[in-house]
């Protein structure tokens, strides 16, 4: 065995008995980040045949039977197998190298969420061999979604795929909050934890009191249909907008799920690519709790069209409204951290500079939908695709490029090369900008979202048109992604422990880590650790 | 008031300047952190770890600009709500709409029944009574501002307004299955006058055809139309598809897919899954002599 390198990196064959059998927090980080970029292919692929099939309107390239299919798998995918195991597994690797553990509490529980959520994925997959993919949406709003209307097997499948993979992810939330609460190494206090740790740790309370709605819903759905149920079937005594009210509750902590951890990573690249501490250490802690404990209170921002009434819509929109205050102040520390710093704009931190600005547009459309009459305008429109995406990716997406970029070295001890990581970042941003910003504007004209088509002669046709390109400039994008990751994995220039002169415990040890992480169990009296290290005469206060 | 649009479009434009307002201010913070600091060789940075009195101040400030909005939104509400009168004396036209897999069905006082084409008279508040025959859809003309579901088991009213004479187009907003693409609405706004007139002709039974069309309306009561569509002065009543009474004065059919004219009307009878994929109209198979004769009969059906 050649001390200190991760079994997947060791070894050529993928298939082999250590990797089916690891149980290191560092190999099933790599296997959840390897999961997630399978799935950012495959669901991008989805998105490049929804774009072409709206390219034009009144294109008959995919018939809407497939197009139903397509997207809703495009948006199952993305959320529940390429954000959540890209993110899972970023911090499955990180988390214990930045707190000084040596592996995660329940190694084992680890690795059987690891495999729970690959088989919802290939559950969830099956489907397209068994008779045909889910179809209602990745959000499947009954009763569409019942026996009545839901002929196939899809919908079953989606069940089971969720339920399974929620139940990884659930135990991967156990786990971290275990290992954050209990495994930190002398010194680390929760007030010197990294702050992508802290993120970690609100993330996991939010998967703990979110994923459960997911799966009742998802259970009392499985009961209509293969039990003769009729919880939303409102023809035999049911509620058809309870499962919108469930899945909500989960669905919008979700959001919060899949874009707290990229805040958190930010809050680690800033500061190191400006050579300075982050700026409001305990705010940007204080403001992700905030926006933890909001994200359970807002979720019927959702439903403003369902009619719940006046009053219920006002206070539902107070409360997203507020959620935009700590988000504020996340984004006004970030800027206030690179101020009098010394910037270096190095790939992570282009990736981390670029996640801010389509952030902020994400953010801003966002506080445009809390406000219900607007709502009432634009709510499933294109409008609302184009605000998602910008939060998904140009949020969660581009800041797990960052850690990407960031992390990559301590992994496999190279470096990405920069040449193409540039080229991957403005085709990024390029393809975010044309593929995303259009889409607004179709839904202000009017166009509606979800459809398999529409008619000429509305004036939807150059803004979809963009939106196409900017799919394919993402596309292009992702090439140069996968053709850096395969390179530098082999011929990438050799990192060294600290190549970006970083703050935090993972740089201390050796690129990649030995299998316990650190040689010396590590000891901590402030906020950076490795700043203290090197500056000894100007230490962190403790 | 000239629309139910208006106070939304006042509200939004005023919520895009604070909006845009703040992203430029970000955006020239971060280009310009990002010029001005960037390292040159050697030296370190200050150490600054943060500063309270900022922190209180990025806090304080949102909370004011978002409590304006919410006052506003709150405001604009009442005006486009459940009881807006839109500034108008005049009672409002109750109009039922139910949603369809995959079409709008209109139901007006006094028993005239249509199919994704409505009639509204201008400066008179509209109240629309939602509802829906199978799964969730929902109801929006941008031009009329806001939207709302209509969900199986609930009824929900939406009020509408225009001042403005003009054809509006809309959809359905809610993903509803197949042909989701093809549940589009066509509003046509007219004058109090012209509103009556299309009324009463809509209310009325279909006037007895002669020569090639009475010919097309045997094949109809005698076909596998009469179990889903309605025509009112016939013995067909079913109300599964679209009442067809008048389906020869609107302007289009098939939830939109097609204008409305005589070849048209073949080649939809001829093709429903060619044109309408998923729909449930089915083909039916009749003799050339046999659809020609439903073709003139259901386009004189005006």
């Amino acid at each position: 065995m050649t001390a200190g390198v991760p079994a997947v990196m060791r070894r050529p064959a993928f298939v082999t008995a250590g990797l089916l059998s690891t149980v290191d927090h560092k190999d099933i980080g790599v296997l959840y980040v390897l999961l997630g970029l399978v799935f950012f292919v495959l669901g991008g692929l989805e998105a490049l045949l929804i774009r072409i099939q709206l390219a034009t309107p009144g294109a008959h390239i995919l018939d809407p039977e497939t197009y139903d299919q397509i997207f809703t798998m495009h948006g199952t995918t993305m959320i529940f197998l390429m954000a959540i195991p890209l993110l899972v597994g970023i911090a499955n690797y990180m988390v214990p190298l930045m707190i000084g553990a040596e592996d995660v509490a329940f190694p084992r529980l680890n690795a059987l969420s690891f495999w729970l959520t690959l088989f919802g994925g290939l559950l969830l997959y099956w489907s397209f061999l068994a008779g045909g993919a889910p179809d209602a949406g990745w959000f499947a709003y009954a009763p569409l979604t019942e026996p009545a209307h839901a002929i196939g097997s899809g919908i079953d499948y989606y069940i089971f795929g969720l339920a399974v993979s929620g139940a990884g992810t659930i135990i991967a939330a156990i786990n971290f909050a275990v290992t954050i609460l209990l495994m930190r190494c002398p010194g680390m206090s929760v007030g010197r934890m990294p702050q992508f740790v802290w993120m970690v740790l609100i993330t996991s309370v939010l998967i703990l009191g979110a994923y459960p709605m997911l799966t009742s819903d998802l259970v009392m759905l499985l009961v209509d249909r293969q039990l003769g149920g009729r919880f939303f079937d409102p023809s035999g005594g049911g509620n058809a907008t309870l499962w919108q009210h469930l899945f909500w509750l989960f669905g919008h902590p979700e959001v919060y799920i899949v874009i707290l951890p990229a805040f958190g990573m930010i809050s680690e690249i800033v500061p190191v690519f400006s050579g300075k501490p982050l700026f409001g250490y305990a705010y940007m802690a204080a403001s992700g709790v905030a926006i933890g404990f909001l994200s359970f209170g807002v979720y019927a921002h959702h439903m403003f069209a369902v009619g719940l009434g006046d009053a219920q819509n006002a206070f539902f929109s107070l409360t997203s409204m507020l959620i935009a205050v700590p988000t504020g102040v996340k984004v006004f520390n970030w800027l206030a951290t690179m101020w009098r710093g010394h910037v270096r704009l190095e790939v992570p931190m282009l990736f981390a500079l670029g996640f801010i600005a389509t952030f902020v547009i994400g953010g801003l459309t966002g506080v445009s939908l809390a406000v219900v009459p607007i709502d009432l305008y634009v709510e499933d429109t294109q409008y609302l695709v184009g605000h998602f995406h910008y939060v998904l990716f140009g949020g969660t997406v581009m800041a797990s490029f960052a850690g990407l970029y960031y992390w990559f070295p301590k992994v496999t001890g190279r470096l990405l090369d920069r040449q193409l990581g540039l080229a991957h970042f403005w085709l990024t941003l390029a393809g975010v900008t044309l593929a995303f910003l259009p889409l607004h504007w179709l839904g202000i004209q009017g166009m509606p979202r979800r459809v398999w088509t529409y008619p000429a002669g509305l004036g939807w046709e150059w803004s979809n048109l963009v939106s196409t390109i900017g799919a394919f400039v993402l596309a292009a994008g992702t090439i140069a992604l996968l053709a850096n990751l395969i390179r530098s994995l082999r011929t990438g220039e050799s990192a060294g422990d600290d190549p970006w002169d970083g703050f935090t415990l993972e740089w201390t040890t050796s690129s990649p880590p030995p299998a316990h992480n650190f040689d010396r169990p590590p000891v901590v009296r402030g906020r950076r650790p490795l700043w203290d290290r090197k500056h000894p005469d100007r230490m962190d206060p403790a | 008031m000239t629309s139910s649009l208006e106070p939304i479009v006042v509200l939004s434009l005023l919520v895009g300047v604070i909006a845009a307002l703040i992203f430029v201010g970000v955006i020239v913070a971060l280009v310009l952190f990002a010029v001005r600091y960037r390292a040159g060789r050697g030296g370190s940075a200050q150490q600054i770890y943060g500063s309270q009195r900022l922190e209180i101040a990025w806090t304080a400030a949102p909370v004011i600009v978002l409590a304006v909005v919410f006052a506003l939104s709150v405001v604009t509400l009442e005006r486009i709500g459940r009881g807006a009168t839109f500034g108008s004396l005049e009672p409002p036209l109750h109009v039922t709409v139910i949603g369809h897999q995959w079409w709008f069905e209109f139901r007006y006082p006094g028993g005239a029944v249509t199919a994704n084409e409505a009639h509204i008279p201008i400066g008179v508040p509209i109240e629309l009574e939602l509802r829906s025959a199978d799964v969730i859809h929902a109801f929006w003309v941008p031009e009329l501002g806001p939207k709302k579901d209509m969900i199986p088991g609930q009824t929900n009213v939406l009020r509408l307004f225009t001042a403005r004479p003009g054809i509006f187009g809309g959809a359905c907003s809610e993903f509803c299955g197949v042909e989701h693409a093809w549940m589009r609405i066509q509003i046509v706004a007219e004058s109090h006058r012209d509103f009556d007139q299309w009324l009463s002709s809509q209310a009325a039974a279909r006037v007895a055809p002669s020569g090639p069309a009475a010919d097309g309306e045997q094949v109809f009561l005698a076909s596998v139309c009469v179990s889903c569509h309605a025509i009112r002065g016939t013995s067909a009543s079913a109300a599964i598809g679209p009442d067809l009474t008048h389906v020869g004065s609107r302007a289009t059919i098939a939830g939109g897919v097609l204008t409305n004219d005589t070849a048209a009307m073949r080649s939809w009878l001829a093709d429903p899954q060619g044109y309408k994929p998923g729909s449930q109209m089915p083909r039916v198979s009749l003799s050339d002599a046999a659809l020609d004769a439903l073709v003139t009969y259901l386009e004189g059906l005006k």
